[in-house]
Protein backbone atom coordinates (compact mmCIF):
# COMPACT_ATOMS: atom_id res chain seq x y z
CA UNK A 1 0.00 0.00 0.00
CA UNK A 2 1.79 3.70 -0.93
CA UNK A 3 1.98 5.12 1.74
CA UNK A 4 4.20 8.19 2.90
CA UNK A 5 5.74 9.73 0.71
CA UNK A 6 4.27 9.99 -2.79
CA UNK A 7 6.85 11.36 -4.58
CA UNK A 8 8.75 8.35 -4.70
CA UNK A 9 5.84 6.71 -6.34
CA UNK A 10 6.47 9.03 -9.66
CA UNK A 11 8.75 9.30 -11.24
CA UNK A 12 11.02 12.31 -10.30
CA UNK A 13 11.19 15.01 -13.05
CA UNK A 14 14.73 16.03 -14.08
CA UNK A 15 16.06 19.58 -13.25
CA UNK A 16 17.03 21.58 -16.24
CA UNK A 17 16.99 20.62 -19.90
CA UNK A 18 18.54 18.04 -22.44
CA UNK A 19 17.73 14.49 -22.91
CA UNK A 20 20.58 12.44 -22.73
CA UNK A 21 22.58 13.67 -25.70
CA UNK A 22 26.09 14.42 -24.65
CA UNK A 23 26.49 18.16 -25.85
CA UNK A 24 27.37 21.32 -23.70
CA UNK A 25 25.21 22.86 -21.36
CA UNK A 26 23.68 25.65 -22.64
CA UNK A 27 23.03 29.29 -21.14
CA UNK A 28 21.91 29.67 -17.49
CA UNK A 29 18.57 30.22 -18.44
CA UNK A 30 17.85 26.69 -19.85
CA UNK A 31 17.79 25.40 -16.46
CA UNK A 32 14.67 26.75 -15.76
CA UNK A 33 12.32 25.98 -18.34
CA UNK A 34 11.07 22.69 -18.99
CA UNK A 35 11.33 22.37 -22.99
CA UNK A 36 9.68 18.96 -24.60
CA UNK A 37 12.15 19.70 -28.45
CA UNK A 38 15.41 19.38 -27.61
CA UNK A 39 15.52 22.08 -30.87
CA UNK A 40 13.63 24.40 -28.82
CA UNK A 41 15.78 24.95 -26.09
CA UNK A 42 17.57 28.02 -25.22
CA UNK A 43 20.97 27.04 -26.72
CA UNK A 44 23.12 29.99 -28.31
CA UNK A 45 24.75 27.15 -30.35
CA UNK A 46 22.36 26.66 -33.74
CA UNK A 47 22.42 22.84 -33.66
CA UNK A 48 20.85 21.76 -37.08
CA UNK A 49 18.68 18.92 -37.10
CA UNK A 50 21.25 16.44 -38.44
CA UNK A 51 23.20 16.61 -35.25
CA UNK A 52 20.50 15.05 -33.44
CA UNK A 53 19.49 12.70 -35.90
CA UNK A 54 22.71 11.30 -36.36
CA UNK A 55 23.61 10.14 -32.31
CA UNK A 56 26.91 9.97 -31.61
CA UNK A 57 26.29 7.01 -30.41
CA UNK A 58 25.61 5.38 -33.50
CA UNK A 59 28.89 3.31 -33.71
CA UNK A 60 28.92 3.52 -37.94
CA UNK A 61 29.48 6.88 -37.75
CA UNK A 62 31.67 7.61 -34.26
CA UNK A 63 35.51 7.71 -35.42
CA UNK A 64 35.61 8.57 -39.04
CA UNK A 65 32.96 11.05 -39.03
CA UNK A 66 33.43 12.86 -36.72
CA UNK A 67 37.45 13.40 -38.56
CA UNK A 68 35.83 14.37 -41.59
CA UNK A 69 32.88 16.96 -39.66
CA UNK A 70 36.31 18.47 -38.46
CA UNK A 71 38.03 18.46 -41.90
CA UNK A 72 34.19 20.38 -43.35
CA UNK A 73 34.16 22.84 -40.11
CA UNK A 74 37.92 23.77 -40.65
CA UNK A 75 37.88 27.30 -41.96
CA UNK A 76 41.29 27.26 -43.56
CA UNK A 77 39.58 25.00 -46.32
CA UNK A 78 37.46 27.35 -47.36
CA UNK A 79 33.43 26.97 -47.55
CA UNK A 80 31.98 23.45 -46.93
CA UNK A 81 28.51 23.76 -48.57
CA UNK A 82 27.70 23.27 -51.84
CA UNK A 83 30.67 20.79 -52.54
CA UNK A 84 31.35 17.64 -52.06
CA UNK A 85 33.89 16.59 -49.45
CA UNK A 86 36.08 15.10 -51.90
CA UNK A 87 35.97 17.83 -54.18
CA UNK A 88 36.86 20.49 -51.08
CA UNK A 89 39.61 18.29 -50.41
CA UNK A 90 41.16 17.96 -54.19
CA UNK A 91 40.44 21.65 -53.83
CA UNK A 92 42.79 22.48 -50.30
CA UNK A 93 45.09 19.88 -52.49
CA UNK A 94 45.40 22.22 -54.99
CA UNK A 95 45.85 25.39 -53.73
CA UNK A 96 48.53 24.18 -51.52
CA UNK A 97 47.11 23.76 -48.40
CA UNK A 98 48.44 20.40 -47.71
CA UNK A 99 44.93 18.56 -46.19
CA UNK A 100 45.74 15.43 -44.19
CA UNK A 101 46.28 12.69 -46.40
CA UNK A 102 43.61 10.43 -44.06
CA UNK A 103 40.95 12.12 -45.34
CA UNK A 104 41.33 11.43 -49.05
CA UNK A 105 41.56 7.74 -48.16
CA UNK A 106 38.64 7.76 -46.16
CA UNK A 107 36.45 9.75 -48.72
CA UNK A 108 37.58 7.15 -51.91
CA UNK A 109 37.02 3.98 -49.64
CA UNK A 110 33.57 5.25 -49.76
CA UNK A 111 32.51 4.41 -46.21
CA UNK A 112 31.87 7.93 -45.21
CA UNK A 113 29.16 10.36 -46.54
CA UNK A 114 30.27 12.09 -49.85
CA UNK A 115 29.02 15.16 -48.29
CA UNK A 116 28.81 17.63 -45.68
CA UNK A 117 27.88 17.72 -42.74
CA UNK A 118 24.79 20.35 -43.85
CA UNK A 119 24.26 19.31 -47.22
CA UNK A 120 21.04 19.59 -48.32
CA UNK A 121 19.86 21.41 -44.57
CA UNK A 122 20.72 24.68 -45.47
CA UNK B 1 40.41 47.10 -123.89
CA UNK B 2 42.82 44.59 -122.65
CA UNK B 3 41.66 42.99 -119.34
CA UNK B 4 44.70 43.05 -116.98
CA UNK B 5 46.29 39.29 -116.00
CA UNK B 6 44.61 38.66 -113.04
CA UNK B 7 46.94 38.89 -110.12
CA UNK B 8 46.16 36.90 -107.20
CA UNK B 9 47.18 38.20 -104.04
CA UNK B 10 47.44 35.92 -101.04
CA UNK B 11 46.15 36.72 -97.60
CA UNK B 12 48.81 36.32 -94.72
CA UNK B 13 47.89 33.60 -91.93
CA UNK B 14 48.79 33.73 -88.87
CA UNK B 15 48.93 30.77 -86.72
CA UNK B 16 46.32 30.83 -83.90
CA UNK B 17 45.54 29.24 -80.43
CA UNK B 18 42.58 29.42 -78.27
CA UNK B 19 42.99 30.11 -74.13
CA UNK B 20 39.08 29.75 -73.54
CA UNK B 21 39.27 26.79 -71.73
CA UNK B 22 38.95 27.90 -68.41
CA UNK B 23 35.95 30.25 -69.33
CA UNK B 24 33.65 26.94 -70.38
CA UNK B 25 31.14 26.12 -67.94
CA UNK B 26 30.28 22.98 -69.67
CA UNK B 27 31.92 20.51 -67.23
CA UNK B 28 30.64 22.66 -63.81
CA UNK B 29 27.63 21.09 -62.43
CA UNK B 30 25.53 23.11 -59.94
CA UNK B 31 25.30 21.49 -56.16
CA UNK B 32 23.72 24.66 -54.24
CA UNK B 33 26.92 26.56 -53.56
CA UNK B 34 27.09 30.33 -52.96
CA UNK B 35 29.50 32.66 -54.00
CA UNK B 36 31.61 32.16 -50.75
CA UNK B 37 33.12 29.24 -52.89
CA UNK B 38 34.48 31.53 -55.83
CA UNK B 39 35.57 34.16 -52.92
CA UNK B 40 37.61 31.98 -51.30
CA UNK B 41 39.08 30.90 -54.24
CA UNK B 42 40.11 34.52 -55.29
CA UNK B 43 41.58 35.44 -51.74
CA UNK B 44 43.66 32.57 -51.64
CA UNK B 45 44.88 32.34 -54.75
CA UNK B 46 46.07 36.26 -54.73
CA UNK B 47 46.93 36.07 -51.06
CA UNK B 48 49.52 33.44 -52.08
CA UNK B 49 50.65 36.02 -54.92
CA UNK B 50 50.52 39.16 -52.53
CA UNK B 51 52.49 37.06 -49.83
CA UNK B 52 55.21 36.08 -52.38
CA UNK B 53 55.61 39.78 -53.34
CA UNK B 54 55.62 41.44 -49.40
CA UNK B 55 59.19 40.60 -49.06
CA UNK B 56 60.18 42.84 -51.94
CA UNK B 57 58.41 45.46 -50.38
CA UNK B 58 58.40 45.73 -47.05
CA UNK B 59 60.66 42.68 -45.37
CA UNK B 60 60.69 43.95 -42.45
CA UNK B 61 57.01 44.31 -41.64
CA UNK B 62 55.17 41.08 -39.73
CA UNK B 63 52.23 40.20 -41.36
CA UNK B 64 48.86 39.04 -39.70
CA UNK B 65 45.33 37.77 -39.80
CA UNK B 66 42.50 40.44 -39.52
CA UNK B 67 41.91 38.75 -36.19
CA UNK B 68 45.56 38.69 -35.21
CA UNK B 69 45.53 42.34 -35.47
CA UNK B 70 47.13 44.19 -31.95
CA UNK B 71 46.33 48.00 -31.32
CA UNK B 72 49.35 50.08 -32.56
CA UNK B 73 51.42 47.09 -33.95
CA UNK B 74 52.39 47.93 -37.21
CA UNK B 75 51.69 44.54 -39.62
CA UNK B 76 50.48 43.95 -43.18
CA UNK B 77 47.44 42.11 -43.77
CA UNK B 78 46.18 41.10 -46.72
CA UNK B 79 42.33 40.69 -47.71
CA UNK B 80 39.24 41.12 -49.88
CA UNK B 81 38.14 44.33 -49.94
CA UNK B 82 34.80 45.29 -49.58
CA UNK B 83 33.33 48.51 -50.38
CA UNK B 84 30.13 49.94 -48.69
CA UNK B 85 28.22 52.54 -50.82
CA UNK B 86 25.47 54.15 -49.24
CA UNK B 87 23.50 54.91 -52.64
CA UNK B 88 23.99 51.22 -53.84
CA UNK B 89 21.02 49.49 -54.88
CA UNK B 90 19.55 47.03 -51.96
CA UNK B 91 17.20 44.24 -53.30
CA UNK B 92 15.62 45.39 -49.29
CA UNK B 93 14.65 48.63 -50.07
CA UNK B 94 11.78 46.52 -52.28
CA UNK B 95 10.44 45.02 -49.55
CA UNK B 96 10.48 48.84 -47.29
CA UNK B 97 7.09 49.94 -46.53
CA UNK B 98 7.97 53.38 -47.31
CA UNK B 99 8.98 53.88 -50.64
CA UNK B 100 10.44 57.24 -51.75
CA UNK B 101 9.21 58.60 -55.10
CA UNK B 102 12.94 58.20 -56.07
CA UNK B 103 13.03 55.37 -58.66
CA UNK B 104 14.72 52.50 -56.52
CA UNK B 105 17.72 51.90 -59.62
CA UNK B 106 19.34 54.48 -61.49
CA UNK B 107 21.55 53.30 -64.18
CA UNK B 108 24.56 55.69 -63.38
CA UNK B 109 27.17 56.15 -61.10
CA UNK B 110 26.44 55.15 -57.58
CA UNK B 111 29.51 56.45 -55.85
CA UNK B 112 28.76 59.08 -52.90
CA UNK B 113 31.45 60.42 -50.69
CA UNK B 114 30.84 58.53 -47.78
CA UNK B 115 31.80 55.19 -49.19
CA UNK B 116 33.92 53.63 -46.75
CA UNK B 117 36.06 50.38 -47.03
CA UNK B 118 36.61 47.17 -45.63
CA UNK B 119 39.26 44.92 -45.49
CA UNK B 120 38.50 40.68 -44.74
CA UNK B 121 39.21 37.55 -44.98
CA UNK B 122 38.39 34.25 -43.38
CA UNK B 123 38.89 35.66 -39.96
CA UNK B 124 37.03 38.40 -39.67
CA UNK B 125 36.89 42.40 -41.13
CA UNK B 126 38.34 45.68 -40.57
CA UNK B 127 37.30 49.18 -41.40
CA UNK B 128 40.11 51.01 -43.16
CA UNK B 129 40.79 54.19 -42.43
CA UNK B 130 43.44 57.09 -43.55
CA UNK B 131 43.63 58.99 -46.21
CA UNK B 132 46.01 56.39 -48.37
CA UNK B 133 43.28 54.06 -49.71
CA UNK B 134 40.77 55.81 -51.73
CA UNK B 135 37.15 54.47 -51.92
CA UNK B 136 36.85 56.02 -55.15
CA UNK B 137 39.31 54.01 -56.73
CA UNK B 138 38.69 50.93 -55.33
CA UNK B 139 35.86 48.09 -55.38
CA UNK B 140 34.62 45.31 -53.91
CA UNK B 141 36.06 42.01 -54.42
CA UNK B 142 39.65 43.39 -55.44
CA UNK B 143 42.85 41.24 -53.29
CA UNK B 144 45.18 43.82 -51.48
CA UNK B 145 47.71 43.95 -48.94
CA UNK B 146 48.28 47.03 -47.03
CA UNK B 147 50.46 48.29 -44.64
CA UNK B 148 49.50 49.90 -41.59
CA UNK B 149 48.03 49.55 -37.97
CA UNK B 150 45.07 49.20 -35.55
CA UNK B 151 43.72 52.30 -34.03
CA UNK B 152 41.77 53.04 -30.38
CA UNK B 153 39.23 52.96 -32.30
CA UNK B 154 39.38 49.82 -33.76
CA UNK B 155 39.51 51.03 -37.57
CA UNK B 156 42.92 49.87 -39.08
CA UNK B 157 45.14 53.08 -40.18
CA UNK B 158 46.60 52.41 -43.92
CA UNK B 159 49.84 53.84 -44.66
CA UNK B 160 50.62 51.98 -47.61
CA UNK B 161 48.89 49.64 -50.57
CA UNK B 162 50.36 46.52 -52.19
CA UNK B 163 48.48 46.10 -55.81
CA UNK B 164 49.43 42.37 -57.24
CA UNK B 165 50.65 44.70 -60.10
CA UNK B 166 50.82 43.13 -63.68
CA UNK B 167 51.40 39.81 -64.04
CA UNK B 168 54.81 38.55 -65.70
CA UNK B 169 54.62 38.30 -69.36
CA UNK B 170 56.24 36.13 -72.13
CA UNK B 171 58.27 38.26 -74.02
CA UNK B 172 57.57 39.25 -77.72
CA UNK B 173 60.67 37.59 -80.32
CA UNK B 174 62.54 40.90 -81.46
CA UNK B 175 62.52 39.56 -85.06
CA UNK B 176 61.13 41.82 -87.80
CA UNK B 177 58.22 40.64 -88.35
CA UNK B 178 55.94 41.68 -91.39
CA UNK B 179 52.76 43.55 -90.91
CA UNK B 180 49.73 41.70 -90.02
CA UNK B 181 46.91 43.42 -88.83
CA UNK B 182 43.89 42.35 -86.55
CA UNK B 183 40.62 44.28 -87.14
CA UNK B 184 38.36 44.40 -83.88
CA UNK B 185 34.55 45.43 -83.78
CA UNK B 186 31.84 45.56 -81.76
CA UNK B 187 28.74 46.82 -81.27
CA UNK B 188 26.94 45.93 -84.63
CA UNK B 189 23.66 45.35 -83.29
CA UNK B 190 22.33 44.15 -86.13
CA UNK B 191 18.51 44.45 -86.16
CA UNK B 192 18.67 47.83 -84.19
CA UNK B 193 17.03 51.12 -85.66
CA UNK B 194 20.81 52.51 -84.81
CA UNK B 195 22.61 49.95 -86.96
CA UNK B 196 23.14 50.95 -90.62
CA UNK B 197 23.41 48.02 -93.18
CA UNK B 198 25.62 49.72 -95.72
CA UNK B 199 28.68 50.63 -93.46
CA UNK B 200 28.70 47.01 -92.14
CA UNK B 201 28.36 45.61 -95.69
CA UNK B 202 31.37 48.23 -96.55
CA UNK B 203 33.46 46.84 -93.34
CA UNK B 204 33.06 43.07 -94.88
CA UNK B 205 33.97 44.52 -98.11
CA UNK B 206 36.72 45.99 -97.15
CA UNK B 207 37.79 43.27 -94.91
CA UNK B 208 37.41 40.58 -97.62
CA UNK B 209 39.26 42.74 -100.74
CA UNK B 210 36.20 43.24 -102.39
CA UNK B 211 37.01 47.43 -102.29
CA UNK B 212 39.09 49.34 -103.95
CA UNK B 213 42.04 49.01 -106.37
CA UNK B 214 45.29 46.57 -105.66
CA UNK B 215 46.71 48.86 -103.32
CA UNK B 216 43.72 49.05 -101.18
CA UNK B 217 43.22 45.17 -101.77
CA UNK B 218 46.85 44.52 -100.69
CA UNK B 219 46.22 46.33 -97.46
CA UNK B 220 42.93 43.93 -96.85
CA UNK B 221 45.33 41.30 -97.75
CA UNK B 222 47.47 41.47 -94.40
CA UNK B 223 44.10 41.54 -92.35
CA UNK B 224 45.04 37.97 -90.70
CA UNK B 225 41.69 38.05 -87.99
CA UNK B 226 38.84 39.84 -87.19
CA UNK B 227 37.71 39.41 -83.27
CA UNK B 228 33.72 40.54 -83.00
CA UNK B 229 33.72 41.90 -79.04
CA UNK B 230 29.94 41.56 -78.92
CA UNK B 231 26.41 42.88 -78.84
CA UNK B 232 26.51 41.94 -82.92
CA UNK B 233 22.67 41.20 -82.93
CA UNK B 234 19.96 43.42 -81.49
CA UNK B 235 16.86 41.10 -80.95
CA UNK B 236 13.48 42.42 -81.52
CA UNK B 237 12.47 42.65 -77.46
CA UNK B 238 9.16 44.05 -77.89
CA UNK B 239 7.96 41.26 -79.47
CA UNK B 240 8.52 39.03 -76.00
CA UNK B 241 5.57 39.76 -74.06
CA UNK B 242 5.32 36.24 -72.44
CA UNK B 243 2.46 35.58 -74.92
CA UNK B 244 2.95 32.76 -77.80
CA UNK B 245 4.82 33.99 -80.57
CA UNK B 246 2.51 33.86 -84.15
CA UNK B 247 4.63 32.64 -86.66
CA UNK B 248 4.87 36.28 -88.13
CA UNK B 249 6.34 37.17 -85.28
CA UNK B 250 8.62 34.19 -84.56
CA UNK B 251 10.13 35.42 -88.75
CA UNK B 252 10.72 39.00 -87.30
CA UNK B 253 12.13 37.71 -84.15
CA UNK B 254 15.20 35.29 -86.26
CA UNK B 255 15.09 38.13 -88.99
CA UNK B 256 18.69 39.83 -87.32
CA UNK B 257 20.30 37.13 -86.39
CA UNK B 258 19.90 35.63 -90.09
CA UNK B 259 21.30 38.95 -91.46
CA UNK B 260 23.84 38.87 -89.45
CA UNK B 261 24.87 35.43 -90.58
CA UNK B 262 24.78 36.46 -94.02
CA UNK B 263 27.41 39.04 -93.66
CA UNK B 264 29.48 36.34 -91.07
CA UNK B 265 29.44 34.17 -94.10
CA UNK B 266 30.93 36.60 -96.09
CA UNK B 267 33.82 37.19 -93.70
CA UNK B 268 34.29 33.20 -92.66
CA UNK B 269 34.84 32.54 -96.14
CA UNK B 270 37.62 34.85 -96.60
CA UNK B 271 39.49 34.33 -93.20
CA UNK B 272 39.50 33.41 -89.44
CA UNK B 273 36.45 35.23 -87.85
CA UNK B 274 35.88 35.23 -83.82
CA UNK B 275 32.35 35.84 -82.39
CA UNK B 276 32.07 36.81 -78.69
CA UNK B 277 28.78 37.09 -76.82
CA UNK B 278 27.97 40.41 -75.23
CA UNK B 279 25.27 41.79 -72.72
CA UNK B 280 22.61 42.17 -75.46
CA UNK B 281 23.63 39.18 -77.38
CA UNK B 282 21.08 35.50 -77.21
CA UNK B 283 23.80 34.04 -74.77
CA UNK B 284 23.50 33.18 -71.19
CA UNK B 285 23.54 36.75 -69.19
CA UNK B 286 26.19 35.89 -66.47
CA UNK B 287 29.74 35.82 -66.48
CA UNK B 288 31.90 33.90 -68.07
CA UNK B 289 28.94 33.93 -71.17
CA UNK B 290 29.33 30.50 -73.47
CA UNK B 291 29.62 31.14 -76.77
CA UNK B 292 27.00 32.07 -78.90
CA UNK B 293 25.34 28.76 -80.27
CA UNK B 294 26.37 27.20 -83.77
CA UNK B 295 22.86 26.98 -85.17
CA UNK B 296 22.23 30.41 -84.81
CA UNK B 297 24.86 30.73 -87.50
CA UNK B 298 23.88 27.62 -90.05
CA UNK B 299 25.86 29.51 -93.22
CA UNK B 300 29.43 30.71 -91.22
CA UNK B 301 29.54 27.89 -89.38
CA UNK B 302 29.90 25.45 -91.94
CA UNK B 303 33.61 27.41 -92.46
CA UNK B 304 36.10 26.07 -90.01
CA UNK B 305 37.94 29.69 -89.89
CA UNK B 306 34.59 30.52 -87.82
CA UNK B 307 34.80 30.41 -84.27
CA UNK B 308 32.28 31.21 -81.77
CA UNK B 309 34.13 32.13 -78.30
CA UNK B 310 33.51 33.05 -74.90
CA UNK B 311 33.35 36.17 -73.30
CA UNK B 312 35.95 37.20 -71.63
CA UNK B 313 37.78 35.85 -75.15
CA UNK B 314 41.71 34.24 -74.55
CA UNK B 315 43.73 33.50 -77.39
CA UNK B 316 47.60 33.74 -79.06
CA UNK B 317 48.11 34.46 -82.29
CA UNK B 318 51.34 33.71 -83.27
CA UNK B 319 52.96 34.20 -80.00
CA UNK B 320 51.22 37.07 -79.37
CA UNK B 321 48.45 36.82 -76.50
CA UNK B 322 45.30 38.30 -76.57
CA UNK B 323 42.78 38.92 -73.97
CA UNK B 324 39.22 40.80 -73.84
CA UNK B 325 35.44 40.83 -72.73
CA UNK B 326 32.62 42.80 -74.56
CA UNK B 327 33.10 45.67 -71.91
CA UNK B 328 30.53 44.53 -69.19
CA UNK B 329 33.57 43.94 -66.56
CA UNK B 330 34.51 48.14 -67.00
CA UNK B 331 31.05 49.20 -67.50
CA UNK B 332 30.27 47.86 -64.43
CA UNK B 333 33.64 49.10 -62.95
CA UNK B 334 32.79 52.88 -63.89
CA UNK B 335 29.46 52.46 -61.71
CA UNK B 336 30.78 51.86 -58.42
CA UNK B 337 34.30 53.80 -58.98
CA UNK B 338 35.50 56.48 -60.85
CA UNK B 339 38.36 56.87 -63.34
CA UNK B 340 39.82 59.38 -65.94
CA UNK B 341 38.59 57.25 -68.83
CA UNK B 342 37.97 53.77 -69.59
CA UNK B 343 41.46 53.22 -70.40
CA UNK B 344 42.41 53.84 -67.28
CA UNK B 345 39.32 51.43 -65.87
CA UNK B 346 41.27 48.01 -67.79
CA UNK B 347 44.91 49.19 -66.56
CA UNK B 348 43.31 49.21 -62.90
CA UNK B 349 42.33 45.10 -63.74
CA UNK B 350 45.63 44.54 -65.14
CA UNK B 351 47.24 46.08 -62.22
CA UNK B 352 44.45 44.10 -59.92
CA UNK B 353 45.35 40.81 -61.87
CA UNK B 354 41.24 40.49 -62.01
CA UNK B 355 39.25 40.96 -64.97
CA UNK B 356 36.25 41.42 -63.02
CA UNK B 357 36.80 42.28 -59.65
CA UNK B 358 32.76 43.19 -59.10
CA UNK B 359 31.63 39.32 -60.10
CA UNK B 360 30.04 38.16 -58.38
CA UNK B 361 28.79 41.23 -56.07
CA UNK B 362 27.68 43.60 -58.83
CA UNK B 363 28.18 41.74 -62.04
CA UNK B 364 26.57 38.07 -62.63
CA UNK B 365 28.91 35.37 -62.39
CA UNK B 366 28.77 31.52 -62.33
CA UNK B 367 29.47 29.73 -58.93
CA UNK B 368 32.46 28.31 -59.73
CA UNK B 369 33.90 26.32 -56.56
CA UNK B 370 37.54 25.22 -57.16
CA UNK B 371 38.53 28.03 -59.12
CA UNK B 372 38.14 32.15 -60.07
CA UNK B 373 38.77 31.96 -64.08
CA UNK B 374 38.78 35.93 -63.79
CA UNK B 375 42.31 36.19 -62.53
CA UNK B 376 45.03 36.89 -64.76
CA UNK B 377 47.99 34.52 -64.48
CA UNK B 378 49.68 35.86 -67.45
CA UNK B 379 50.11 39.18 -68.94
CA UNK B 380 48.32 40.05 -72.38
CA UNK B 381 50.06 41.88 -75.10
CA UNK B 382 46.80 43.41 -76.07
CA UNK B 383 43.54 44.30 -73.77
CA UNK B 384 40.35 44.89 -75.56
CA UNK B 385 37.08 46.12 -74.05
CA UNK B 386 34.38 46.15 -76.45
CA UNK B 387 30.81 48.23 -76.48
CA UNK B 388 32.21 51.70 -75.54
CA UNK B 389 31.35 54.64 -76.43
CA UNK B 390 34.42 55.75 -78.02
CA UNK B 391 37.66 54.52 -79.50
CA UNK B 392 40.26 55.11 -77.18
CA UNK B 393 44.20 53.27 -77.00
CA UNK B 394 47.16 53.82 -75.31
CA UNK B 395 50.29 51.58 -74.21
CA UNK B 396 50.96 50.95 -71.18
CA UNK B 397 54.21 49.20 -69.52
CA UNK B 398 54.96 47.12 -66.13
CA UNK B 399 57.38 47.13 -63.86
CA UNK B 400 59.14 43.70 -65.22
CA UNK B 401 59.07 44.95 -69.01
CA UNK B 402 55.73 43.84 -69.64
CA UNK B 403 54.40 45.91 -72.17
CA UNK B 404 50.41 45.65 -73.06
CA UNK B 405 48.41 47.79 -75.81
CA UNK B 406 45.01 48.60 -74.69
CA UNK B 407 42.44 48.94 -76.73
CA UNK B 408 38.85 50.30 -76.09
CA UNK B 409 36.34 49.11 -79.20
CA UNK B 410 34.20 51.24 -79.77
CA UNK B 411 29.87 50.53 -80.65
CA UNK B 412 30.39 50.18 -84.28
CA UNK B 413 26.18 50.95 -84.82
CA UNK B 414 26.90 54.72 -82.84
CA UNK B 415 30.18 55.23 -84.26
CA UNK B 416 31.14 53.47 -87.78
CA UNK B 417 34.65 52.59 -86.25
CA UNK B 418 36.47 49.74 -86.02
CA UNK B 419 39.97 49.06 -84.68
CA UNK B 420 42.75 48.12 -86.61
CA UNK B 421 46.33 46.81 -84.71
CA UNK B 422 49.46 45.68 -86.64
CA UNK B 423 51.03 42.45 -84.80
CA UNK B 424 54.57 44.01 -86.03
CA UNK B 425 54.79 46.92 -83.65
CA UNK B 426 51.44 46.94 -81.59
CA UNK B 427 50.27 50.06 -83.21
CA UNK B 428 46.71 50.59 -83.72
CA UNK B 429 44.45 52.93 -86.32
CA UNK B 430 40.78 53.19 -86.86
CA UNK B 431 38.87 52.36 -89.51
CA UNK B 432 35.81 54.83 -90.20
CA UNK B 433 32.97 53.90 -92.50
CA UNK B 434 30.43 56.71 -93.21
CA UNK B 435 27.40 56.64 -95.50
CA UNK B 436 26.75 60.09 -95.58
CA UNK B 437 27.25 62.33 -98.62
CA UNK B 438 27.50 65.93 -97.93
CA UNK B 439 25.13 67.38 -100.77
Amino acid sequence: MASGNMKGYFKQKKSGGGRGIAKPKPSKKSTKIQPTHVATLGSDVVQPSTLSAHNLQDDEYDGNETVLRQFDMNMAYGPCLGMSRLARWERAQRLGLNPPKEIETLLKQGKARADCLWDGCV
Amino acid sequence: MEIDAEKHLQRKQSLYESLDEKFRIEKETYRGQQYSQIYFARLHMMRTLIYSLIPNWKPHLPVCTVLGLEEGKECIIVGTLYKHMKLKPCILDEYSKERSVAPLVKPHNFMHSDDSLVLEDESGRVKLGGTMLLPSVYVTGTVVGLHGKETSAGEFLVQDILDADLPPQIELPLKSREDKYVVFVSGLSVGSSTSNPLQFQLLVDHITGHLGDEKEQGIAAQIVHVVIAGNSVAVPRGLLNGQNLASKDQSRLSEPIKELDILLTQIAAGLPLDIMPGPDDPANFSLPQQPLHRCLFPGSSAYNSFRSCTNPHSFELENIRFLGTSGQNVDDLEKYSEAKDKLEFMERTLRWRHLAPTAPNTLGCYPFTDRDPFLIESCPHVYFVGNQDKYETRLIKGSEGQVVRLICIPKFCETGVAVVLNMRNLECHALSFGTEFSS
